[in-house]
């Protein structure tokens, strides 16, 4: 989706001399759902909606005008509550497909070990739905014709970045920034670095990022037996990561399943009777049955070791109930794999310069909040410089900006800390751990005031 | 005289020796929007606009059109005229102008809406001069905004021994104790001036983490008043 690259410095002196500088106050690097999002949070605001706004991305958006799917992707997101209440109110919802999106009001996450089990619904929150299951497609097309709509913000498709650099002639340290991108150039009050995980505004403004690297997470579209009319998540925590399966409308779901580089392999490369019935067993087998099926490499003696296993286990587990309906259909090309890490920048604001997203924080799937965090920055980014516009203030300023960086960094970093402790805590074996969380876990499950409390902190 | 000169390079540095200056701002301008309410602001006279710190922000101001700021220091006018150069939102809104600004004569009597003096007072010899002066530039239903320090025992602990001595968060000898002027002692003259009454006033103090706030003790402290015509 997000494609920027440098090409070699020499390359661009020729450019340079012919392109006049046109000034910019915002420029946003970046067109994803966080990107987007900010554009129509400052259009659509009467603080600032005279700034001149641009969005550049190095991907072709009208692909995403061309999409008209007879099937669901296999890229979705769970948007909480505050985040479509967000969408909302800067006029994106209505853009988006709604027959395309699940509401779900039902968690059920379990210990893949112990069978410990945690329920949630609704009734936890004072919301209609726990959250919200959406294609990335279709979110981000939706935004996308909502900024269409404002004629101070122009949108660079298919321009790759080629580059960044400090004014020659700006006062010192504090720079507005130059960029050029294909037949442009323009020198922003604000850069905004909505550019993902290997952010290069993030690079230009030299602030470091950490952290480290889990699995690999494979995602697939799937369709089960039948659909019940029940919208229910399930997460089964396995020894090798979470195993989700997401509600899609009609009968369908999409698979999350964060595990080990090698077992991702596997689940790609094997026929789609070996992939489903490896689906069917994750959320049904015991972790040693599961190592063992693993191991093999043949589809068709997977599909029948399943089989066989599934036909013996009595412990009574009722589908759509205890586990999710049994699959029985995956979309053809719809398995995919991507790397999974938690990274977070050192600070988020810089002079002229703000991270927004992913180009922030990348986080693990297990709690769905990643793209939530994202949205959350572009609401106070936006409420930040929209007070500063109302007094007077340069938004570029850094004493603006790290306004922003104060207000959600702390909160960000809270969450990516639960959220590893989490993946760190689940990916153990060892009895006594074991049995620590799953009496936690169901503990949890019985205390309706405390499991009330976390549900309304991880919709915010 | 000599002090801002030799600040005029590091004038525009946020977190420089006038980088109170710069937390300052934002506090200024919510009081003058509480003190202005809707009443319209499209002049603004910003005497003593040191590198342009709030000239530049009273231009970005939505409905204003015009700012016109005057010092006495031109080493300083000239760092206001090189920043200001650098934002064309900016730029086409601004003046500076040498002061001081009773030698001043390009500028039109009673045609401002706001007349700014932030942090002025204190350090000339004349305060009730330099307010008189002030007067005449603004507009009937104008108004002008002034901030400066009273002349306490606990302001020369603050502003003095702490800030400039001690913490040095501003740079020794900007301010002398002697020069600084009581709440009260505006009001007063204020007070006799025909058609002249003080709209407003707040107290100002600086927490560490969240900037120069506005309280309800103009008596203490830094303050800051509005002055209705």
């Amino acid at each position: 989706m997000l494609r920027i690259g440098f090409q070699p410095a020499f390359r661009c002196l020729a450019r340079h001399y012919s392109t006049a500088i046109k000034d910019i106050d915002v420029a946003i690097v970046g067109a994803g759902p966080a990107g987007l999002s900010l554009a129509a949070s400052l259009a659509c605001h009467p603080a600032t909606e005279h700034l001149k706004l641009m969005v550049v991305d190095g991907a072709d958006l009208s692909q995403l005008d061309k999409w008209a799917p007879t099937s669901f992707d296999n890229r979705v997101v769970s948007l909480t509550p505050n985040t479509r209440q967000h969408l909302i109110d800067i006029g994106a919802w209505t853009h988006i497909d709604s027959l395309r999106v699940q509401d779900y009001n039902e968690m059920r996450v379990w210990d893949g070990q112990s069978n410990a089990r945690l329920n949630f619904d609704s009734d936890d929150v004072d919301q209609d739905a726990i959250a919200y299951m959406i294609e990335l497609k279709n979110l981000q097309r939706g935004i996308l014709n909502r900024v269409r709509e404002f004629p101070s913000v122009q949108i660079f498709d298919n321009s790759k970045l080629e580059s960044i650099k400090p004014s020659r002639n700006g006062w010192p340290g504090d720079e507005w920034p130059i960029i050029h991108i294909p037949g442009h150039a323009f020198r922003a009050r604000l850069l905004v670095g909505a550019d993902g995980a290997n952010s290069p505004v993030r690079h230009y403004a030299g602030i470091e990022s950490t952290g480290w690297d889990y699995g690999m997470g494979l995602v697939a579209s799937l369709r089960l037996e039948y659909d019940d009319l029940s919208a229910i998540a399930w997460q089964r925590f396995l020894p090798t990561g979470p195993l989700a399966m997401l509600p899609m409308p009609d009968g369908h779901a999409s698979l999350v399943w964060s595990t080990t580089a090698a077992n991702a392999n596997l689940l790609k490369s094997v026929s789609d009777e070996a992939f489903i019935a490896l689906v069917n067993a994750g959320f049904r087998l015991e972790p040693v049955d599961l190592a063992y099926l693993f191991s093999l490499t043949d589809s068709d003696q997977i599909v029948d070791e399943v089989s066989w296993r599934l036909s013996t286990v009595c412990d009574g587990l009722v589908d759509g109930t205890d586990v999710p309906l049994p699959v029985v259909h995956v979309e053809h090309k719809s398995r995919a794999g991507f790397p999974l890490k938690l990274r977070h920048a050192d600070r988020y604001s810089a002079p002229r310069i703000a991270l927004v997203g992913d180009a922030a924080h990348t986080t693990h799937p297990l709690a769905g909040q990643g793209l939530n965090m994202g949205q959350g920055d572009v609401q106070s980014l936006a409420t930040v410089l929209q007070k500063a516009a109302e007094l007077g203030q340069d938004i570029g300023s850094q004493l603006v900006l790290d306004q922003y960086w104060g207000d959600r960094y702390i909160v960000n970093n809270a969450l990516l800390g639960v959220i590893d402790k989490l993946e760190k805590l689940y990916s153990v074996s060892a009895w006594p751990v074991v049995a620590a969380r799953s009496w936690g876990l169901e503990i949890l499950n019985e205390i309706t005031p405390l499991k009330r409390f976390l549900m309304k902190q991880a919709s915010k | 005289m000599k002090n801002f000169d030799s600040l005029a390079a590091s004038w525009w540095q946020l977190n420089g020796p006038s980088r109170l200056l710069h937390r300052m701002n934002s506090t200024r301008v919510m009081f003058i929007q509480q003190a202005i309410h809707n009443r319209p602001m499209h002049k603004v006279l910003d005497i003593g606009c040191g590198g342009g710190i709030f000239t530049e922000t009273a231009a970005r101001i939505p409905g204003v059109k015009h700012v016109d700021g005057v010092d006495v220091s031109e080493s300083v006018l000239e760092v206001a005229r090189a920043h200001a150069s650098i934002d064309k939102a900016v730029h086409s809104k601004v003046s500076y102008l040498k002061g001081p600004i009773e030698d001043v004569t390009s500028l039109t009597k009673e045609s401002y809406d706001v007349v700014s003096l932030f942090e002025v007072l204190e350090h000339v010899d004349s305060p009730s001069k330099l307010i008189e002066e002030a007067m005449t530039y603004t507009k009937p239903g104008g108004s002008i905004v002034l901030s400066t320090i009273n002349r306490t025992v606990l302001s020369y602990l603050t502003t003095i021994f702490m800030a400039e001595k001690i913490l040095k968060l501003v740079p020794d000898g900007v301010h002398s104790w002697s020069k600084y002027i009581n709440y009260g002692e505006i009001k007063e003259f204020v007070d006799k001036k025909p058609g002249w009454n003080m709209s407003l006033a707040k107290g100002s103090m600086y927490v560490p983490t969240q900037g120069w706030i506005l309280n309800n003790c103009p008596s203490e402290g830094n303050y800051f008043m509005a002055l209705e015509r």
